[in-house]
This record gives structure tokens, C-alpha cells and sequence, in this order.
């Protein structure tokens, strides 16, 4: 054998050695192995921050309409509204006021809509010892009664938060960026246009059926192959 | 390797006796073949750039960093994400505030199991989307027991909470004596003075020592690139903080420390729908969680007689 043929045979070999080296980095044998299964991104909802229900307080800073808390476009001034008991002594809800679900306290005891607001003034509401209360500053009603919750309200340690953990924040952050900080962000978590403090009650709790309302649950972690971890869990739970 | 191709290229000029304008050209074009074959062979180590560069290998511990050099570190990052992801981001490099020990309180009564903190997390501290990194799991547990055995990661009803169940998420705990940090070989993890844990996702080697010790299962392990969307990221950043990671590093949750050490909450806090979630400093008489643990029935810090004595308190109304 030439050396010439040796060398083509070589060279030829190695052509061969490296074209299939080639071959494999190109569909990955080895490589980094492609995602299993596709996981969907979550629904940009979940990731929202806003609060249940928008108070009073919350619309009229928006300056959103407010005619429903305009009680006198229909109701007469000096006239208190009658209320209307069936049978059972649950109240009757007037057809004008159908989106109302009366579900305050058990056994529908609370069934007077003059627990808290004022007949004499419907704009306003009462606490059950006479005192005026204001629609913007509806808490103290909820308080007349809830005392503990509006103690733990009034620490922080119920209700929802918003803002920032210091109350020092000047001195600390003179130096922080925060504008620009926030400028650049995607808006996931600002609240630029809502104060910071404490969300009121009825910014969580709808003050007719306070019971906080249920959600549907973001997706939980994806399984992977695990997929009959939940059957077996549900299995076992019952 | 390269020299075979080049020593087998010296045959045909020493015995040059049969070299014709034929086997020349057969030889160069084998040869030629051969090289691009050679260089696509070699092609994956162009990737070997998005894994180290010389700047990112030559850096120095963090704490021993200069002002200087932390500035230019922080800018090397921006360009990386930046050429990544195309979002030019603003990284920080935080130091934790002094008179401040960070402290989180969870209420287990008002908790609905929404899991809305979790997806939060990942959008705000950028986490790989697939394969999945969440720093948050929420369990839900039957009433009536604390036992986690009985706990439930992949609950999906149409709606929570649900009756007879109650839900605790768990996530980094931040312990005061935190045996991660222990067994970190080299020290890319340590407690600050304001009580949270971090990681120097630089001087990270991958070992995943801290992950075997963490008793939480609260830290994640990188196992290949992460994959996030490029309109998902969050460029308000910081060093020890949401920078995206690469692939072979640890991450946990550090409360957010971009936005908690400006004073802000952390996104889980601000997204928690049921106000479940409380955060603060411990070390201020005046805050939430200082009137959590003084006034509320704080049952928990969990698995607490491993001695770890976690920052993270789970209470319950009444």
C-alpha cells in the first residue's frame, strides 16, 4: 500500500470519525436534552395585585362613578325606607336592590338594614349605640362590633398592606432610586395609584356577605412524569 | 486532534513523487471536508461563553470586592441580560440596613391556598419558567394535624379554600443558625446581618450540598439553563438578589431582597389576596410582626426542634 492510499484512507477515516461527530452535536444526541413537556405560562391574573372589591373610598379617589352611593336620586329625603319581612322574618330584598345577598351573621339574624346604615340619612351609617359613621370611613362601623379584628387591623397584623414595611422611609432610602426603579419595572406588583396603608374592610369584604369570597387556585407546580402523584394522593385521602 | 489532520496534510508533499494536479485536488478536498467536519464537531464549545467568561472567572469573593469592582461587576451583568434577553436591567448591589432583622409571619386562619405568592415569586425574581423553579410550595394539609405527611403539593379544585383543608406554604425560612451555609464548601452562601440568606450565584460551584441540608426543601438547584420569556423579566435587580442565574447554581428565596432593602414588601406579600402574608422588622417595637409575635398565638416556626430557629413564623387567629 502507498503511502499516498494510507493517507487518503486516513484522512478519509477521520472525514468519516468527524463528520458523525458532527452529525451527533447536530441533532443533540448527547447535548442538552429539550424540555420534556411544554409548560404553559401562567395566566397573567394571578399575578395581579389588586384587592377583591373597590370601596367607596377607592372610587371616588378614582373619580369613578358613584351614583350608586347616591341614595336620594330615588329615596326621599326625611322619609325612612320601610322594610319587608316574609313569613320566616328574612328580609325582603327590594327588586331595585337585587344585587344584594344578605349573608352578614348566622341564621340570618342580622336582617335589618338599619344595623348599619342610617335611616334617617342613607348616605351615611350608623353604629348600633347612635354614632355617625361615613361611607369612607366605614371600618370604625365594622369595628363597633368586630373589636379584636379592627384592634388587629389597626397593628397590621389583619387585612392586607400596601406600600412599604419602613414608616422611617426617607431617611434610610434618601439615595435609592426607587422612581426609576419603578419606571423600568413591568407592573406586576405597582400600585402607584393607590396610597400606601391599609386596605379598608370592605376593600376585601363585601360588608352584605362578608365571608371572603373563594378563587380559583393558580396551577400548582407541574408534575413532570409524577403525572399520577395526585391520583395516588386523592387515593389516599379518601 | 488537529495535528492528525495536519501531519496526515505532510504525506503527500514529502513523497511528492506521484503528486499530480488529481490527487491534489482529491487531497485538499478531502482535507477540506475533514476541517469542517472538525469545526462542527468543536461547535459546542462555542456555548462554553454563556457558562464563564474571563471577567466572571477571575472575579474576586464578594466580600472582598471593592466598590470599584462591584460597579463594574454589576455592569458586566447588565450587559449579559442585556445581550441575553434584550432588556437593559438595573442591577443593584443592596447592603442590608442597619437596626433591621427581617422577619415574616404567615396566618395560617386566613391562607386560602391560592397560590397566587408563588406565581408572583417567579414573575418578580425572574425564575426559570421550564423546566419549572418556584421558591414557594403551598401544602395543603387536612384539619385537625400538623402532620406533613399528609400534605398535598398538587391540589386543583375548581375552587379554594376548600372544606376540611387548610393551606401553609413553605418557602426559604431564613433560620438564624441555617445549615446551608455550613456546608457550603466555599462560602457562596452566608447570613447577612439583617437575617437573610444569600447566595453568590458567582461563587456558586453547584456542589448542591446546601440543597441535601436545607431541611425545608427551600433551595432549587439550576439543572440546565434556565428558560424565561424575554418580555417576562423584571429588570429591577440586584446582585445577591433576582439576577437571572445559569445553569449549575443554586437559588432559594432572599425575601426579595431587591425590593425589601429599599423598603419595599416582598412581591408574595404584596400579591397575597387574604392579607395572610405579614412582613417587617423584627427589631422595630412599632411593626406588624413585632405585634404578631407579641400578641397572637405564633405556634410554630416549622420543624423547630431542629434547632434552626427560623425567621419564618406560622400564627392563627384568635
Amino acid at each position: 500500500m502507498s503511502s499516498q492510499t494510507k493517507t487518503s484512507l486516513t484522512l478519509a477515516g477521520l472525514v468519516v470519525i468527524f463528520s458523525a461527530l458532527a452529525a451527533a452535536f447536530l441533532l443533540n444526541l448527547w447535548g442538552r436534552p429539550a424540555p420534556l413537556y411544554p409548560i404553559p405560562l401562567v395566566d397573567t391574573n394571578f399575578l395581579d395585585t389588586a384587592t377583591v372589591r373597590r370601596s367607596y373610598a377607592d372610587l371616588a379617589r378614582a373619580g369613578e362613578d358613584l351614583s350608586d352611593f347616591d341614595c336620594y336620586a330615588c329615596h326621599e329625603k326625611g322619609k325612612p325606607p320601610t322594610l319587608r319581612y316574609d313569613t320566616n322574618q328574612n328580609l325582603i330584598i327590594p327588586k331595585e336592590h337585587s344585587d344584594i345577598v344578605m349573608q352578614h351573621g348566622s341564621h340570618g339574624r342580622n336582617n335589618n338594614c338599619f344595623n348599619c346604615h342610617d335611616e334617617n340619612n342613607l348616605t351615611l351609617l350608623q353604629t348600633r349605640d347612635g354614632h355617625e359613621v361615613t361611607f369612607a370611613n366605614s371600618q370604625m362601623l365594622c369595628g363597633s362590633c368586630h373589636g379584636p379584628t379592627l384592634r388587629d387591623w389597626q397593628a397590621g397584623a389583619h387585612g392586607r398592606t400596601s406600600g412599604y414595611w419602613t414608616n422611617t422611609f426617607s431617611s434610610a432610602f434618601s439615595n435609592a432610586p426607587e422612581a426609576s426603579a419603578h419606571a423600568g419595572t413591568n407592573g406586576y406588583w405597582e400600585r402607584s395609584t393607590v396610597p400606601a396603608g391599609r386596605e379598608i374592610c370592605v376593600n376585601c369584604h363585601n360588608p352584605h356577605s362578608p365571608k371572603f369570597p373563594g378563587r380559583k387556585p393558580a396551577p400548582g407546580p407541574h408534575p413532570l412524569r409524577a403525572v399520577t402523584r395526585l391520583a395516588l394522593a386523592e387515593e389516599g385521602s379518601h | 486532534m488537529p495535528e492528525q489532520p495536519s501531519s496526515g496534510n505532510h504525506g503527500p508533499d514529502t513523497g511528492n513523487e506521484g503528486m499530480n494536479r488529481r490527487s491534489f485536488l482529491r487531497t485538499s478536498a478531502v482535507l477540506a471536508s475533514g476541517l469542517a467536519a472538525l469545526a462542527a464537531s468543536l461547535a459546542p464549545l462555542r456555548e462554553l461563553k454563556d457558562y464563564t467568561s474571563a471577567e466572571r472567572f477571575f472575579q474576586k469573593y464578594y466580600k472582598e470586592l471593592t466598590p470599584e469592582e462591584m460597579a463594574k461587576i454589576l455592569n458586566r451583568i447588565e450587559n449579559e441580560v442585556e445581550q441575553q434577553y434584550g432588556v437593559r436591567p438595573h442591577v443593584r448591589d443592596l447592603k442590608p440596613m442597619d437596626g433591621v432583622e427581617f422577619v415574616y409571619a404567615h396566618n395560617l386562619t386566613r391562607c386560602i391556598g391560592c397560590r397566587k405568592c408563588v406565581h408572583a415569586c417567579v414573575a418578580e425574581n425572574n425564575q426559570s419558567r421550564n423546566p419549572e423553579i418556584q421558591y414557594i410550595r403551598v401544602l395543603r394539609l387536612p384539619h385537625g394535624s400538623l402532620d406533613l405527611e399528609k400534605a398535598e403539593h398538587f391540589y386543583a379544585p375548581s375552587s379554594v379554600p376548600e372544606e376540611g383543608y387548610f393551606y401553609m406554604p413553605v418557602q426559604c425560612q431564613q433560620c438564624k443558625n441555617p445549615p446551608c451555609v455550613k456546608v457550603c464548601p466555599v462560602h457562596a452562601t452566608w447570613q447577612e446581618t439583617d437575617g437573610i440568606t444569600v447566595i453568590d450565584y458567582d461563587w456558586c460551584i453547584g456542589c448542591r450540598y446546601c440543597e441535601a441540608a436545607c431541611p425545608y426543601w427551600a433551595r432549587r438547584f439550576n439543572f440546565t439553563q434556565p428558560s424565561i420569556p424575554k418580555d417576562k423579566i423584571n429588570p429591577d435587580m440586584a446582585y445577591l438578589g433576582n439576577r437571572p442565574r445559569r445553569q449549575g447554581v443554586m437559588e432559594k428565596c432572599h425575601f426579595c431582597i431587591q425590593r425589601t432593602r429599599v423598603g419595599r414588601y416582598p412581591a408574595c406579600v404584596e400579591v397575597c389576596p387574604a392579607g395572610a402574608r405579614k412582613f417587617g422588622n423584627i427589631l422595630d417595637p412599632k411593626s406588624e410582626v413585632s405585634y404578631i409575635l407579641r400578641t397572637k398565638r405564633v405556634f410554630i416556626q416549622l420543624k423547630e426542634e431542629l434547632g434552626t430557629s427560623p425567621r419564618f413564623f406560622y400564627y392563627f387567629d384568635v
